[in-house]
């Protein structure tokens, strides 16, 4: 059997950074990825923070990729604005938050993980070559033993021959089998989970940068509470890649249990709301229904034709409305001068008209639909992240800051990696892979990180800017009872001994009261209805079906189920023929019934079943994430 | 002690690509081969997948060469990307035109002699034959001309670098059978042709990392195919002018004929269906051709 002395299981940004990281220490490591290539099984919002706390510090992606991070790595804007828009029905009322965003940090990037993360891949395997390790992609680890008298750990998975080795570092997600088969956690629950939803939408980059006034460089963050969320607690966000936009919700699954409705009609009523339309529309072309009779072939001639004509015109455009589009256009020689480039495009837009029944107009365009679970740190984080010699890290460990508007998994699963890739080098130096010397010493570390402080308690400061910003909400919102608290927290010294009466009680206790419909949904509304200003708006977007939205990604299918449905009538079951986000579940005569083609493995219905994820290189491959 | 590296060579064929754009013609028509852009048939491309294969597995040196025309880089890019190759080898003569398969094979024998600097190959590697209308004779005759033992249709192999030794296993056909396995041993250096079936597989940690790496290696050398290609001539390998090219060939392709189809030999008997006396006479008829008839 072989043998090797660490083996990291996923390749997500905690898990590639954990190989780097080894790497930099000159420890070897392999790491298996079950998608086809790191980064296609990958979803985020998602702003990748980079922060410093004021008391203990973080380890940072660039402390680890080094300054190339910040100079070649392709994450997309630098988010530099972050509004908050409180909505009922055409009604908005918006806060500015960036002073909260800008709380603590260097710097905070878009990023799309299917883009970053091949980026990171290539850094971190170049480097772990050099210590005889490296990535392996397209394999899924099935199960991990101890042999007898033999603290290595022993690796079976469905496409190699299994091999040995003295640590393991759990990065496989939120739905990790690691934690699964080891029974290092107990699966989360629907009260520690938000179901993530997104759709990627493109949008030429000169246009998005007017629209979003923001400079080449710079990008936007929109958030959005109140009625957008179909009466969930939860919310959504639209961030500003470079000609593209993120833009998504995340719902409490126990809000989605106690009211199940598809996710995709979730991401629909978010799309449509006034604001959201605005800032994803764009000219787009339709074709209109003809009553003229042609035959089979001229029909297939002008399909042909017309399918010609528009990717030049996607072509076109997209290049005249990006950085610099307009100079090379001129320098290619093609065009002479920036007139001569739109009155192509509009040549182009009237053959299509004219000759192909095709009209232009506001609409947008979607470019990939996702969604995945997102554990609450504050109600999951596993407390000793360990189980033997594997250490879990990131969204695996339940670990992520979800407080407000802050949703930070990417950024807290790389801290980790760095002090599980420390903790495993330091027994790797000792020969010593004991639950005392690994696993307790990780744990400490991991406590003694900033971000598990904000798992576990409010941080005065924090509150006090975000109270700042909220400044001008009335004191008398939802019968007082909210304009109370705002009333108190306020004031300095009441504030103190308020948040310092809370972090007593612990998040714990805190959250049916702060996380509630009230605070998510009832006082936004109403902020909106009071206050909010009418969003003059009449484009109504056409958003896709599921059908289309499925049809656009990529699946490789795998022929043996990865889930087993174990209580077909159990209620919770029941809800997934509503809440699966592609409709895998349908529901027959009291029992519910399973179809596995089509799944995008977001784990919404690991709960209640026999859940992995698919053989490697088999399942769902995202192009953006 | 270290076991020297495993040299390997592989020969291939180039065939015209017919794709777009890349196909010329002569004033009168006909296809302008010289002008012709190359690609790797499949099936030398399964040869080649067969190299590549030794060297993730066994760190082999891997040296490709080919006789052909002096546009064949496209060709020979193609197959370092695919193989990872250390060395291209171009046998490009004007009086190697016209060779047939035994005058082909001289060539190639003398390049596989000039391979891996100039310590030849401990295993060679060739298609199964290539797909515009060669007879598949080029390899065994190469084979025979090296004094290497042949075997055909591997499908799968492994080295024994220490007992210098071959585990492969071909496919052989049987009494019109194609589906029979057999594994064969044989001492190196030894002449292969891959199925065209074949297909490597890497199950080890190990073998997966060396996959990556030479995967990586192979996209830098192949985007600087030129620092690895060799150009030989006739001289440079020293032929013997008598066994290459025209001089070389002992096959004339006198005329090509369509095979004319042989007359039906069967003959024609009507049976009454009503009749039970001349129905029993086929049902015996039958039995009769039924128990004579190989099993198949
Ligand atoms: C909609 C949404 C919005 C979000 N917004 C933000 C945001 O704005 N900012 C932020 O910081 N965070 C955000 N998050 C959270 C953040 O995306 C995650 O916390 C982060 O991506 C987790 O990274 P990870 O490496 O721990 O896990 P993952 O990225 O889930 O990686 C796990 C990897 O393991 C592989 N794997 C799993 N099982 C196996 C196996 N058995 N064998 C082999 N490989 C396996 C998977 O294929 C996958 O590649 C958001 C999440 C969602 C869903
Ligand atoms: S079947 Fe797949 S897509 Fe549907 S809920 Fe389960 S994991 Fe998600």
């Amino acid at each position: 059997m072989e043998r090797y002395d660490v083996a990291i299981v996923g390749g997500g940004t905690s898990g590639l950074t954990a190989l780097r990281q080894l790497a930099n220490l000159g420890k070897q490591a392999v790491l298996l990825e079950a998608g086809n290539t790191p980064g296609t099984k990958n979803i985020s919002g998602g702003i990748l923070y980079s922060k410093k706390p004021k008391n203990g510090r973080v380890y940072n992606i660039e402390d680890v990729f080094g300054r190339e991070f910040i100079d070649d790595a392709p994450y997309e804007r630098s988010i530099t604005q972050y509004i908050l828009h409180a909505t009922s029905k055409d009604k908005l009322y918006s806060i500015d938050l960036t002073p909260v965003h800008e709380y603590q940090i260097n710097y905070a990037y878009s990023v799309l993980l299917s883009k970053l993360i091949p980026w990171l891949a290539k850094e971190a395997s170049d480097m772990s070559e050099k210590m005889g390790g490296g990535i392996i992609s397209g394999v899924h680890l099935r199960s991990v033993r101890w042999e007898q008298g033999n603290s290595d750990i022993v690796i079976d998975t469905d496409e190699l021959e299994p091999f040995r080795v003295k640590a393991v570092i759990a990065a496989d997600g939120v739905n990790s089998e690691l934690a699964e088969v080891t029974k290092a956690r107990n699966k989360f629950s629907s009260e520690q989970l938000y179901q993530g939803v997104k759709v990627v939408i493109k949008l030429p980059e000169t246009i998005l940068e007017e629209r979003f006034k923001v400079t080449s460089e710079e990008g936007a963050a929109h958030l959005f509470a109140g009625d957008v969320t179909m009466n969930h607690i939860g919310g959504g966000f639209l961030y500003t890649n470079r000609d593209t936009l993120s833009l998504g919700a995340v719902y409490h699954m126990d809000s989605l249990m106690d009211n199940p409705i598809e996710p995709s009609r979730l991401i629909d009523t978010l799309i449509r709301n006034k604001l959201v339309a605005e800032f994803v529309k764009d000219r787009v072309p339709a074709k209109k229904s003809s009553q003229a009779l042609i035959s089979k072939d001229e029909e297939i001639r002008q399909h042909f034709m017309a399918v010609k004509l528009l990717k030049n015109w996607n072509n076109l455009r997209s290049e005249y409305y990006s950085r610099d589009g307009i100079k090379r256009l001129i320098e290619s020689g093609k065009y002479g001068t920036k007139d001569e480039i739109e009155s192509r495009i509009a040549f182009l837009e009237n053959e299509l008209v004219e000759k192909y029944n095709y009209e232009f107009g506001d609409n947008y365009v979607e470019l990939e639909y996702s969604t995945k679970l997102i554990p609450d740190g504050k109600r999951c984080r596993m407390k000793a992240p360990y189980y033997k010699n594997i250490l879990f890290v990131g969204d695996a460990a339940g670990r992520g800051v979800f407080v407000g508007p802050r949703i930070e998994g990417l950024n807290v699963g790389i801290d980790d990696a760095v002090r599980a890739a420390n903790a495993v080098a330091r027994s790797l130096d000792r020969n010593n892979f004991d639950e005392q010397y690994l696993g307790n010493f990780y744990t400490k570390s991991v406590e003694e990180s900033p971000y598990t402080r904000d798992m576990k308690e409010i941080d005065k400061d924090y509150l006090k800017i975000f109270l700042d910003c909220s400044k001008n909400i009335p004191k008398d919102i939802v019968g007082s009872r909210y304009g109370m608290i705002f009333k108190l927290m306020s004031s300095g010294t009441l504030r103190g001994i308020a948040v310092g009466f809370a972090n007593m009680l612990g998040f714990d206790r805190l959250l049916p009261l702060v996380e509630s419909v009230d605070t998510y949904v009832n006082v936004p509304v109403e902020l909106a209805d009071r206050l909010g200003k009418t969003i003059d708006s009449n484009y109504v977007p056409t958003t896709p079906s599921l059908q289309e939205r499925i049809a656009k990604l990529d699946y490789n299918d795998d022929s043996i189920p990865h889930i087993q449905v174990t209580k077909p009538r159990s209620e919770f079951m029941v809800k997934m023929a509503s809440l699966c986000p592609t409709r895998c579940y349908s529901y027959e005569n009291g029992n519910v019934i399973l179809q596995h083609e089509g799944c995008i493995e977001c784990g919404t219905c690991a709960y209640e079943t026999l859940w992995r994820h698919p053989r490697g290189t088999k399942g769902v491959s995202y192009k953006y994430g | 002690m270290p076991v020297r590296p495993l040299n390997v060579g592989v020969i291939v064929k180039l065939e015209p690509d017919f794709s777009e754009g890349n196909v010329s013609y002569n004033p009168d028509g006909t296809l302008n081969r010289a002008e012709t852009k190359n690609i790797l048939g499949p099936h030398s491309a399964a040869a080649t997948l067969a190299a590549f294969y030794c060297k993730v597995k066994y760190d082999a040196k891997v040296a490709i060469g080919t006789m052909g025309p002096p546009i064949a880089n496209q060709a020979l890019r193609q197959a370092q990307l695919i193989s990872n190759a250390d060395e291209l080898h171009l046998y490009s003569d004007r009086i190697f035109a016209g060779a047939d398969t035994l005058a082909t094979a001289e060539v190639l024998r003398l390049g596989v002699s000039r391979m891996n600097n100039g310590l030849g190959a401990d295993i060679v590697i060739s298609g199964h034959r290539a797909s515009d209308g060669e007879t598949g004779q080029t390899g065994p005759q190469t084979a025979w001309k090296l004094g290497y033992p042949f075997i055909g249709n591997v499908i799968d192999f492994h080295i024994d670098q220490e007992g210098k030794s071959i585990y492969a296993k071909r496919f052989i056909s049987l009494y019109g059978f194609y589906d029979v396995i057999e594994e064969i041993q044989a001492p190196l250096p030894v002449f292969i042709s891959a199925d065209p079936s074949y297909k490597p597989s890497f199950n080890t940690i190990s073998e997966r990392l060396s996959l990556a790496r030479n995967l990586n290696e192979a996209r830098n050398k192949a985007d600087n195919f030129e620092k690895y290609l060799q150009v030989f001539n006739s001289e440079g390998l020293g032929a013997d002018p008598r066994y290459v090219g025209l001089p070389g060939s002992p096959t004339i392709v006198y005329k090509v004929e369509k095979i004319p189809k042989a007359k039906a030999k069967r003959r024609v008997e009507f049976v009454d269906g009503n009749d039970t006396v001349k129905l029993d006479m086929v049902a015996k008829k039958l039995i009769q051709l039924m128990t004579e008839a190989p099993i198949k």
